[in-house]
């Protein structure tokens, strides 16, 4: 808990409340004490730390995270483990047992079976489960892809499809549905499969960009040196050039991959993980995190380096042999003497990264795009636009970062997630807490020397991380769009899919923030925003009304680009600070051009501002009347003295519900006999019955006085 | 000499068969006067009136042959206060066009006029005479400050074009001294800054001799006559925007205001000739409104082509000099007036600023426009910044126009908050395009996208004028339709606004506060319908010339008009 403490803190202080920019480990830890264990492994499928011993598995699941949770124990049969993985629906134990086999346990039966490979010749290289409609399991070997389906009656893998084709090594993302499989003298030239629930799609063999260190030598590319990543829905390949020390990007499309770029590295041991859709370079050897957010075009860091440390735990150098901190949470496995490991994961929380920044719109774009935590994003969204506000900062500055909020809000709208969050929190029961997007695990596995020295990774292809639910084929390879709007975060299917993943509760959070967390999306409705910014601001702003005006016309602006409607308390308050200061030129000019917009508040807070301007009232009943606000129209009429013309308008519109007495009290206060009497005609012609009422016993005597008075004058 | 006085309804006449004229004013109502008083007054009056013209040797009936120099028109202004002793009589005069004229004639036209002031305010103290109606003139009266009245004497010629409408006359008189107070201050504080007069006059003679050569017509001074029933002078009009461009110019005007810093300051916004952002005080934007479309606006800069506007017509020869219209033998009036139309500015004992002057703004490299009207070199671009006065603030502001396209932008700035003059403007000019100049280029374009040309506003089948009395707003009918009207049409109008415009002033007496509904209609003699509509301080005029069957008919086409253009405002049952 102590990490989150210094989050929530920030989301409520805003700026300048001395955000730190940390992250921290989890704690407690994960313990386990398991005799005679062979180190951990990752199934990014399932997301499952496994632990194998020489006859047991023991796994636990990672989402959610609970340090006390035990661990599921099942039996196999001895052997020499490269490595496991459960399939996707949990029933089959996959266990690589040499370059040749690889056994299956039937977890409900214990039944075993073997898959061998046909020739010698032949080496698997790995193996991964799939949920691909046209085969359940896909064997990487150094010939090509075997792609077999598990026959359930049989119990055995029948072939599907091969693909042939020479292997140095593979990598493969289970959130990404992604295999590369490398070859060439230098390992840099790449076959690509994606295999997803919609298919197989083939991509087109592409090169990586290497530099030479000298003329003649060439060197190779290593399996750790290549990263699959999944960022706001889209597919990279990050790959590590030791000798440029650079960290170059690939986009994935469907038919084409795209060079996008490349970051400057400052460690020759370098790894990549995302959280939250933002990159993290961990950069060894310096002992610090970078952090990049791949969709703005800039390549700058959106923070200063993260130092990378533990809290709660002494040795806290052991961290550094290897930065393990995979999305939201990592594992780091400290391996004793006796055999007992400690599991830690730190939540990362950009939050208070993002609050130490300065350049506030690109801030809020940031934090809009946030997943994890979309409340607290929404909170620190909010409380940065207050506190914009507050310091009067430049008006284009703010105008930008309103732009940012309604923009995200009419986009969230359009894809559903705005309502999808409120829909959620409105039925808490109904989230499960089956998936957490981005909640990944990372197994480092090894001795830690408490000196620093970095580890290498225990046999087995790397396992990696994963952020969608079994059920959601998160990502998916787009067409390539090579236009100038190829960053453009453009709502189709694709990011949709990416978009709509369930929201991870963060493990660490509080029942509370539990329940708040299950909005899907920071997005800022422009109803909080008057609830939230400018309702609790308007005090504080009384002494600046035409700076406040300003930034009302700019999300007036923001929100009609977007076709947004603002909260119309906003045009009352936009009134009110105009009459305040005496802007009476430019509110009505406001009012004539339907800046703010005709409603009976805005109609009546006219009228009452123009106590003091004869136009502005003027404004207000002309809205009135515009508004078909018939009966409030002639009440105000009356009220004004304009009698006849009330009853003329009433008559016309039908506007029976106001006592003739207002109408004939009126024209009695106007002293004008004939006025008089006209209005007591009026209604002696209109109102059947009228005449035998009080009203009209009391105004008719009136008259007559008034008549036999004005006679003796 | 027989004559006879006549109250009825609050309205004094005067008839004089010795003068053959008339003579109407308006009373204050509910007079505590007693009518004995009245007889009083009334002997001292005529007393007063043989005074003035036995002492100028000029008699009554000269009048009408005063005007023959100058197309039947004269304009005085002169000061109550000054020049009471026998002998010094020429003090009270301000401001005489034409100026050649001998001061003897001089002095009995104001001689006239004055005596009429002093009479009419024993009953009405507060407005005092507003009109003499004689045969062959019309006087038109105009108190600009206190005691500083200005009178303009008309013609009423035998060609019927000279026809006017009092009220619109009365108009070029508010709008001379409001945009003199504008530019130089209130005349009452000349005269105080220098009580020989010399400098108001310096002042007051080349600045109203540039406003009057707009009104030249080849070699005639053209005033408003019923040909222009149809348009509103001390009004502003509008440009129609929607929603999104409003917000758009609104946010402009923001930036504009803060690129000022903290400095008080006011934007003025125009597209072509009309007006869409305001954040001055109703007064101050008609003038200022008024500056622009005459000097600033990009159709006012392009000299060739002056304007579609019909009102300015044949501008294109205002290089005529009045000088040459208005023979100026009298040098003993040039040296009176202390200043000379042809001379430049600064060539006399006076440094006067001729704001009006023609084509004396260009537009800048950087867009700002310039001029030198207010000294400096327009060469070296080292000039210094015109100033205006604020009837609101009551205080002296810098004015700099910038001009993008079809957008005119006046950012008015006071005096005080910058410390080092020129030097400061240039600065904040520099800020102002650093800030503002995308957002300019934005509104510009989208203005010119939703620019429904020269007849944006054109209704066909209808002739009109909206006057909204309220917010000094006024829309009208293109004047290129409005000159397809035939001259009966034209002239019902202006009859008609005449009736109007002695009820508003009546309505405006008996109750003060309160406005008065009304509706007009009449049939010319060409059987068009001239309709006029009042509710609730605006006001529509119209000319329906094809509307021609029946009184019903008319009513249910302003019916339509109403409910269409005007949100139903005119739609009265």
């Amino acid at each position: 808990m102590a990490g989150k403490a210094s989050s929530s803190q920030t989301s409520v202080g805003g700026l300048g409340s001395g955000a730190v920019s940390h992250v921290f480990i989890h704690y407690p830890p994960l313990r386990c004490n398991i005799p005679g264990s062979r180190g951990f492994y990752y199934d990014d499928g399932n997301k499952l730390l496994i632990s194998p011993t020489s006859d047991q598995v023991f796994s636990w699941k990672t989402v959610p995270f609970s340090p006390n949770a035990a661990p599921n124990i099942d039996s196999i049969t001895e052997g020499p483990i490269c490595s496991i993985r459960f399939s996707l629906d949990e029933k089959l134990i996959a266990v690589q047992r040499s370059n040749t086999s690889i056994d299956f346990l039937h977890r409900e039966t214990g039944e075993v079976f073997t898959h061998r490979c046909k020739s010698e010749s032949e080496s698997i290289l790995g193996f991964f489960w799939t949920d691909c409609p046209s085969c359940d399991i896909v064997v990487v070997k150094i010939s090509g892809l075997d792609l077999f389906a598990y026959d359930h009656a049989s119990k055995s893998l029948a072939l599907v499809e091969t693909k042939k084709m020479n292997v140095s090594w593979y990598v493969y993302t289970h959130e990404s549905r992604l295999v590369l499989l490398a070859s060439g003298m230098q390992c840099k030239s790449f076959h690509g499969f994606q295999l997803s629930s919609a298919g197989i799609i083939r991509l087109p063999k592409f090169e990586m960009v290497m530099a030479k260190p000298e003329a003649n030598s060439k060197p190779v590319l290593a399996s750790e040196d290549v990263y699959i990543v999944t960022v706001y829905g889209r597919i990279y390949c990050l790959q590590v050039d030791r000798v440029a020390m650079v960290l170059h990007s690939y986009r994935f499309y469907r038919d084409a991959i795209i060079q996008q770029g490349s970051l400057p590295i400052y460690s020759s041991k370098v790894a990549v993980s995302v959280v939250d859709n933002v990159l993290l370079v961990h950069q060894v050897d310096a002992k610090v995190v970078i952090l990049y957010d791949i969709f703005s075009d800039s390549r700058a860091p959106i923070s200063a380096p993260l130092p990378v440390l533990l809290r709660g735990f002494s040795r806290s150098d052991s961290f550094t042999s290897r930065p393990s901190t995979k999305e939201s949470e990592s594992l780091q496995a400290s391996d004793s003497n006796d055999n007992e490991s400690i599991v830690y994961g730190d939540g990362w929380t950009f939050l208070a990264i993002s609050a130490s920044s300065s350049e506030i719109p690109s801030v809020l774009e940031f934090l809009q795009r946030r997943k994890l935590e979309a409340n607290k994003a929404k909170q620190l969204c909010l409380a940065i636009m207050q506190t914009m506000i507050l310091e009067c900062r430049p008006i284009t500055m703010v105008a930008k970062a309103m732009d940012v909020l309604v923009t995200s809000y009419a986009h969230s709208l359009k894809t559903g997630t705005y309502f999808k969050g409120i829909k959620t929190e409105r039925t808490p029961s109904s989230v499960s807490n089956v998936s957490g997007s981005g909640q990944v695990i990372d197994v480092n596995t090894g001795r830690t020397d408490g000196l620093g020295k970095s580890l290498q990774r225990e046999s087995a292809p790397r396992v990696n991380s994963v952020s969608a639910s079994d059920t959601e084929d998160s990502s998916s390879l787009e067409p390539s769009k090579i236009s100038s709007n190829d960053t453009q975060f453009d709502g189709g299917k694709v990011d949709i899919g990416a978009e709509s993943c369930t929201t991870g509760n963060p493990l660490n959070a509080s029942v509370s923030d539990q329940q708040e967390s299950q909005l899907t999306s920071p997005a800022i409705s422009p109803d909080e925003m008057y609830k939230f910014v400018f309702a609790p601001i308007e005090e504080e702003m009384i002494g600046e009304p035409s700076y406040l005006v300003a930034i009302i016309l700019e999300l007036f602006r923001s929100a009609n680009l977007e076709k947004v409607k603002v909260h119309p308390n906003l045009f009352v308050l936009t009134i009110q600070l105009l009459a305040r200061s005496e802007q009476y030129a430019e509110l009505g000019l406001f009012v004539i051009n339907k800046i703010i917009e005709p409603s009976k508040e805005v109609a009546l807070q006219l009228l009452e501002s123009g106590r003091q301007n004869f136009q502005i009232r003027k404004l207000g009943s002309d809205m009135m009347r515009q508004l078909s606000l018939h009966q409030d129209y002639v009440l105000l009429l009356v009220q004004d003295g304009y009698y006849l013309e009330a009853l003329r308008y009433a008559r016309k519109h039908k506007v029976t519900t106001i006592r003739p007495s207002l109408f004939l009290e009126a024209a009695f206060t106007s002293n004008d006999s004939q006025h008089l009497a006209a209005v007591l005609r009026f209604f002696s012609d209109f109102i059947p019955g009228f005449r035998s009422t009080s009203d009209f016993f009391t105004y008719y005597h009136i008259l007559n006085e008034m008549n036999s008075s004005s006679v003796v004058a | 000499m027989s004559s006879s006085l006549l109250i009825l309804n609050h309205q004094l006449t005067i008839t004089s068969s010795t003068y053959d004229s008339k003579f109407f004013f308006q009373t204050k109502p509910k007079s505590s006067r007693s009518p004995s008083l009245v007889t009083e007054d009334l002997r001292s009056f005529i007393s007063k009136f043989y005074t003035v013209h036995s002492t100028n040797s000029a008699s009554f009936m000269g009048l009408s042959s005063i005007g023959t120099a100058s197309d039947g028109m004269q304009l005085c202004i002169f000061d109550l206060r000054r020049g009471q002793h026998e002998g010094q009589e020429l003090d009270k005069i301000l401001y005489f066009f034409p100026a050649d004229l001998p001061f003897s004639t001089q002095l009995s036209v104001i001689g006239l006029s004055e005596g009429l002031i002093t009479f009419t305010r024993i009953f009405s103290p507060e407005a005092a005479c507003e009109v003499i109606e004689a045969e062959r003139h019309s006087h038109v009266f105009y108190e600009a400050e206190p005691d500083i009245w200005m009178v303009m004497i008309v013609e009423k010629s035998k060609e019927s074009e000279a026809i006017w409408r009092i009220d619109a006359l009365r108009e070029v008189l508010k709008e001379i001294h409001s945009l003199f107070v504008m530019f130089h201050g209130s005349i009452r504080a000349l005269l105080e800054r220098e009580p020989s007069g010399g400098l108001t006059r310096a002042h007051l003679y080349p600045f109203i001799m540039d406003y009057l050569r707009d009104f030249l017509i080849g070699k005639k001074l053209q005033l408003p006559s019923f040909r222009d029933c149809l348009m509103e002078r001390r009004s502003v009009q509008m440009l129609t925007v929607g929603r999104e461009a409003a917000i758009e110019v609104q946010t402009l005007v923001r930036i504009l205001e803060s690129s000022a810093g903290n400095l008080p300051c006011f934007s003025l916004i125009l597209f072509q000739d009309l007006l869409v952002s305001t954040t001055l005080s109703p007064e101050d934007t008609i003038n200022l409104f008024k500056y622009a479309v005459l000097r600033l606006t990009p159709l006012a800069l392009s000299s060739g082509a002056k304007s579609w506007s019909y009102l300015r017509r044949g501008n294109s020869s205002s290089h005529v000099s009045i000088g040459s219209t208005l023979p100026s033998t009298g040098s003993v009036s040039e040296q009176f007036y202390g200043s000379h139309d042809a001379s430049p500015a600064g060539d006399n004992r006076y440094h006067v600023t001729r704001p009006l002057q023609h084509d004396k703004w260009f537009k800048g490299k950087d867009g700002f426009l310039i001029t030198d009207i207010w000294g400096g070199d327009i060469g070296s671009l080292n000039v210094t910044t015109p100033t205006v006065w604020l009837h609101q603030t009551e205080e002296r502001m810098y004015l700099c126009a910038y001009q993008y396209k079809s957008l005119t932008i006046i950012l008015l700035i006071p005096l005080s908050s910058i410390l080092n003059g020129d030097q400061g403007v240039s600065i904040l000019k520099q800020q102002l395009l650093e800030n503002a100049s995308l957002k300019i280029l934005k509104v510009e374009e989208k203005l010119s996208k939703g620019w429904g040309g020269e007849n944006a506003y054109h209704v066909s089948g209808y002739r009109y004028l909206l006057v909204d009395g309220n917010r000094d707003i006024s829309r009208a009918s293109p004047p290129t339709k409005v000159t397809t009207l035939s001259k009966e049409s034209l002239l019902a109008l202006n009859r008609l606004r005449e009736e109007v415009d002695a009820e508003k002033s009546r309505a405006k007496w008996d109750n003060p506060g309160r406005e008065k509904d009304l509706e007009v209609c009449i049939r010319a003699k060409n059987n068009a319908w001239a309709v006029a509509r009042i509710t609730g301080g605006k006001e529509l005029y119209m000319v329906l010339e094809k509307a021609n069957e029946t009184l019903l008919y008319a009513s249910d086409a302003v019916e339509k008009f109403s409910n269409r253009y005007c949100s139903g405002t005119f739609s009265l049952d």
